[in-house]
């Protein structure tokens, strides 16, 4: 089925991030100067104000930080509700949103804060695949 | 008086421009943006001056602020987004003049970045023609519909940490009820204005239909129309007039994020700051409010601010609802007007605070300015917080009134 929900504006300033995404990896902004890693991209480092950034891969690895379920919504996502809005720590440090795949909507006190989730990616149109994070399979670690 | 005082109370230390201006592509062929431009030229005027921009305090821009701020990770304490067309940067430095002459803030920010040629045609905005919000850029994509959609992450959050319940906050809806029932111009007044009207309990709140789990219709403020108007004015004007003045006693103003995927502590806000400020500039504390009016798009924002103020611990925010003290006849009466969840939210709630504030301190409201009575404190003290964007920026002004 094709995608029908909201396919975010392009930024002018985040092409490796999003051609990242097409090849599977989820590219993540880092100074060179203080070595951190922020999330959104930025122009210039939030930290430490070097200029000097770089995109390194990042390991798509981190913990749910904290969540919600949306049960007003529209367009094509009204046909999803009720689905996880979450905030995640990445393992890199900083934080990013998502959509959490692999959990109950329904028995939102079964969702724990810090679970160990993973990121991937569906494609939305031709050229714009879109990270989700999933609640990651332990069982084999 | 008053504008004598301002002459060459500051002055312009630094200008500089963008790397490339005129007609610009970068190294790749790629368009400058309006964001680049801002950000190069940030830069330069930093390295220009010697001053880092951790150093700034205020941030002026034409509508732009809270995101440079977010941007560059800084926390201002002075924040002037008026955007009033070309002649903007005048009056931002004419505001910066007045900001450093009063002693708010030593280093002042005024920033402008157009790409006016590159994305011609694009639309102007706050922005900057063609500018897409970097933060906007990265949630836009994940089913996130208006305020309650996202506060609900700052309630499980806060649930998370402190171990409260939809159950605590649900005790600040059914006090606002109870406001709202001494208010007739309240929008939930009673059943017979509206079925959702006061008063309600604890369990219709938790029964309410889901907006966003964990809250509830009732966790969530009203969307209504509203018109208010202030006039401040010196001291001898107040003092001549019909009205008993109230005096802003002390103010301050902070910002944490503009997009909350960069709120650090989704159970913090700029409050704590903001309010420093203004208890310091009052010599007063948290101890000397006899009652407050707190922004409250929905319980959870109410909760955590009480806990901002300093008027309750971290975490227990709510229990001046739960307990009674913010109720009618409780020790620290809170949003005596019904506050947003139960009075009145147009979708800016700031006015409604300040209103409701004057009539209490003024005794105004004993008079019936518009045909209402409704004293409901005997207050002569009162922190007045508004929270704006998604528990994004704050301002705090403590007020006094004119017979403490």
């Amino acid at each position: 089925m094709a995608y029908n929900k909201p396919i975010p504006p392009r930024g002018q300033h985040t092409k490796p991030f999003w051609e990242g995404t097409r090849a599977g990896k989820l590219m993540l902004p880092r100074c060179r100067d203080c070595n951190r890693v922020h999330w959104y991209p930025r122009l210039i480092c939030p930290s430490c104000h070097s200029t000097n950034l770089e995109w390194i891969e990042g390991s798509g690895r981190g913990r749910l930080h904290t969540f919600a379920v949306q049960h007003r919504a529209f367009g094509g996502w009204a046909e999803e509700v009720p689905y996880v809005t979450a905030y995640i720590d990445l393992d890199e440090g900083d934080r990013m949103m998502t959509v959490l795949r692999g959990v109950d909507p329904t028995k939102p006190e079964e969702i724990k804060i810090g679970t160990r989730v993973e990121v991937e990616f569906e494609q939305a149109n031709d050229d714009t695949f879109i990270p989700f994070w999933r609640v990651a399979d332990e069982s084999g670690e | 008086m008053g504008a004598a005082n301002l002459s060459n109370a500051a002055a312009i230390v630094g200008a500089a421009e963008s790397d490339v201006i005129g007609y610009p592509e970068d190294l790749t062929g790629h368009k400058v943006t309006s964001l680049q431009h801002h950000i190069q030229a940030i830069k330069n005027v930093s390295v220009q001056t010697g001053i880092p921009i951790s150093d700034i305090q205020g941030i002026f821009s034409a509508g732009w602020s809270g995101e440079l701020a977010e941007h560059l990770g800084l926390k201002p304490r002075y924040l002037d987004t008026t955007s009033v067309g070309g002649c903007s940067f005048q009056i931002h430095v004419h505001h910066a003049l007045a900001a450093i002459h009063a002693g708010i803030i030593d280093i002042a920010l005024v920033s402008h970045g157009e790409a006016g040629w590159s994305y011609r045609g694009g639309g102007g905005g706050g922005g900057g023609r063609g500018q897409v919000s970097p933060g906007a850029e990265m949630t836009a994509a994940y089913g996130t519909f208006g305020a309650p959609s996202q506060y609900a992450h700052a309630m499980v959050r806060h649930f998370h940490q402190f171990g409260t319940s939809q159950e605590d906050f649900a005790h600040i809806s059914v006090v606002t009820r109870d406001w709202a029932q001494l208010n007739p111009r309240a929008v939930m007044y009673g059943k017979k204005q509206s079925p959702f009207g006061g008063p309600i309990t604890v369990q219709d709140v938790l029964d309410a239909r889901i907006i966003a789990w964990p809250l509830t219709l009732y966790h969530c403020c009203l969307v209504s129309d509203h018109g208010g108007a202030v006039i401040v004015a010196r001291p001898e004007i107040a003092r001549s007039l019909r009205t008993n003045p109230v005096w802003v006693t002390g103010a301050g103003e902070s910002m944490g994020h503009q997009n909350i995927l960069e709120m650090e502590d989704f159970t913090a806000t700029s409050a704590s700051r903001s309010s420093a400020t203004a208890y310091k500039m009052a010599g007063l504390g948290p101890q000397d409010m006899e009652m407050a009016m707190i922004y409250d798009s929905f319980t959870i924002t109410a909760g955590i601010t009480a806990e901002m103020l300093g008027l309750a611990p971290r975490g227990k925010g709510y229990t001046l609802w739960k307990d009674g003290h913010a109720a009618p006849g409780g020790r620290v009466p809170i949003n005596t007007n019904g506050g947003g969840l139960s009075f009145n939210h147009s979708g800016m709630y700031g006015m409604q605070l300040l209103v409701e504030a004057f009539r209490q301190l003024s005794r105004t409201a004993e008079d019936g300015v518009n045909g209402i009575e409704g004293k409901q404190t005997q207050a002569t003290t009162c922190v007045v917080n508004g929270t704006g964007g998604t528990l994004s920026t704050t301002g705090t002004l403590v007020l006094t009134s004119d017979d403490r």
